[in-house]
């Protein structure tokens, strides 16, 4: 008797103990499952937004915006877009930015880039809590630093001098004329991670020029490679990018984007030449001319070189000049 | 085991079984409600890539009026547009990113009826259509002359 009522007991708690356990089991992958759900909805919210910007890029030229997002960090790749599991990958994108955006903030800024007509928006994103250092004292310094948008964390120093941290998770430097990079003091900034802490040098002007990458080596300078810029809007890119690898990925896009524009503006002014044959031979001449330099373009920009940034630059200002001839004798203008 | 206990554990499972049907109606209740709502989140997603869409080829440098690179809204260049033509259908893949599954016809209206089927890539799999229509000024830089249009984009989203 004594035995059957312990067992009875006992029974009951085994199926207590079962019930809950699978009530709790239930309870516990809901919500797992649910948290997941939420995470990834947010990540592919946050990536639907930066899709939206790099669409919108193309709409707008000469903007800036800041966007609020929940924090999160988004990898920036050479024609890629990731957050956490989440990524996005494009044929050809041109959008300059770090490896790396943290924070809930974002800065988005769009340039033209013409040469000398329009072939492309440029896309340029940041987080607010990167800094930008500017070092020099020479106009282009001065309108780099115009352009650059006075919401994004930035300083601009005249001379060299010594840096201080400020716990910004990346930093970057960007440094102008006869300027040594290893004159400038790292001070703080030697605690921070080597890749974290990245510089460019510019030797140019606001047509072209060359451009240093530099990346810290503990408490120097290591100088990681080197690259052209052709325009403001290039220039503005290397600022925003990280990695000279970074950087000419997005200058061969654009490029392959110019490339296609040129066979346009090619084949436009082939027929504006033809139709207007024997009326202006005035017109005529500068549409022979700027043919001369649209091919030049058109085979220029098939690689982003050095050679090939020459070329682009010299043939721009011709066609510019023919432009401003088509004008002057009434003709239609090649763009 | 007695009686009086074999009537508590039928009376526990009863429970648990109404507590775990109660649950299930709930829970096919918020799948519902998600559902609905995730139909709705589509369709205005939808809506706006076909927006964006047709705003990107109002903007693109291929298409556009522009004189000393200033751009004339809302206007395409009729010899761009004869260039264009090809080569966006050459380069598919490449347009594929800004276009998706779309097609991009561009009608004249006045002064004569002319068609140019700029973009076009098709899917049968697709689960909403849009189409967006925006009047257009279609400049001939040849003969100087304006004339009228409309810019239709149909959007196929998966």
């Amino acid at each position: 008797m004594i035995n059957k009522k312990a067992f009875e007991i006992q029974f009951n708690w085994i199926f207590v103990l079962a019930a809950g356990a699978a009530i709790l089991l239930f309870f516990t992958i809901v919500v797992v499952k649910q948290k997941g759900l939420a995470e990834t909805s947010t990540k592919a919210s946050v990536l639907k937004s930066i899709e939206a910007i790099v669409a919108g890029a193309g709409v707008g030229t000469d903007t800036t915006n800041t966007i609020q997002m929940p924090d999160s960090a988004i990898e920036i790749g050479c024609n890629r877009i990731s957050i956490g599991g989440v990524s996005k990958q494009y044929q050809s994108m041109v959008m300059f930015a770090p490896d790396l955006i943290k924070g809930s903030k974002l800065v988005t800024q769009t340039l033209g880039f013409s040469v000398p007509y329009r072939a492309t928006n440029m896309l340029y994103l940041t987080g607010q809590q990167a800094r930008y250092i500017l070092i020099g004292d020479n106009n282009l310094a001065k309108e780099i630093n115009k352009t650059l948008p006075s919401i994004l964390t930035k300083e601009f120093h005249k001379t060299s001098s010594l840096i201080s941290n400020k716990n910004n998770y990346k930093v970057r430097l960007i440094i102008f004329g006869d300027i040594d990079a290893n004159s400038i003091g790292m001070g703080s900034l030697d605690k921070m991670p080597d890749s974290d802490v990245t510089a460019i040098k510019v030797n140019g002007d606001d047509q072209k020029g060359a451009i240093q990458f530099y990346q810290k080596d503990g408490s120097a300078w290591s100088l990681k490679g080197g690259s052209i810029y052709i325009g403001r809007s290039s220039l503005i890119g290397a600022v925003y990018a990280d990695t000279v690898e970074s950087y000419e990925c997005n200058m061969q896009n654009a490029f392959s984007r110019l490339n296609l524009v040129t066979k346009i503006y090619k084949g436009r002014t082939e027929v504006l030449r033809d139709s207007d044959l024997t009326e202006r031979p005035r017109c005529i001449d500068t549409y022979n001319g700027a043919l001369t330099q649209l091919n030049k373009i058109y085979a220029a920009s098939s690689n982003f070189n050095n050679i090939n940034v020459e070329t682009i630059s010299e043939a721009a200002k011709e066609l510019s000049n023919q432009n401003k001839n088509a004008q002057k004798y009434s003709c239609t203008m090649i763009y | 085991m007695d009686k009086k206990s074999q009537i508590q554990i039928g009376e526990t499972i009863a429970v648990l079984f109404v507590f775990f049907i109660l649950v299930a109606i709930g829970f096919i209740f918020y799948v519902k409600v998600i559902q609905s709502n995730l139909e709705q989140e589509k369709d205005e997603a939808s809506q706006l890539r076909s927006v964006g869409i047709a705003q990107r080829v109002m903007f693109l440098p291929e298409l556009q009026c522009s004189e000393d690179n200033i751009i004339t809204d809302n206007c395409i260049d009729v010899l761009k547009l004869e260039s264009a033509k090809g080569i966006m259908k050459e380069k598919e893949l490449y347009y594929y990113d800004m276009f998706e599954y779309s097609s991009i016809n561009i009608t004249q209206i006045y002064p004569t009826e002319a068609k140019w089927s700029i973009y076009s890539k098709e899917t049968d799999d697709f689960s909403s259509k849009f189409v967006t229509n925006v009047p257009i000024s279609l400049f001939d830089p040849a003969g100087r002359k304006y004339g009228f249009g409309v810019l239709a984009i149909e959007t196929m989203l998966k």
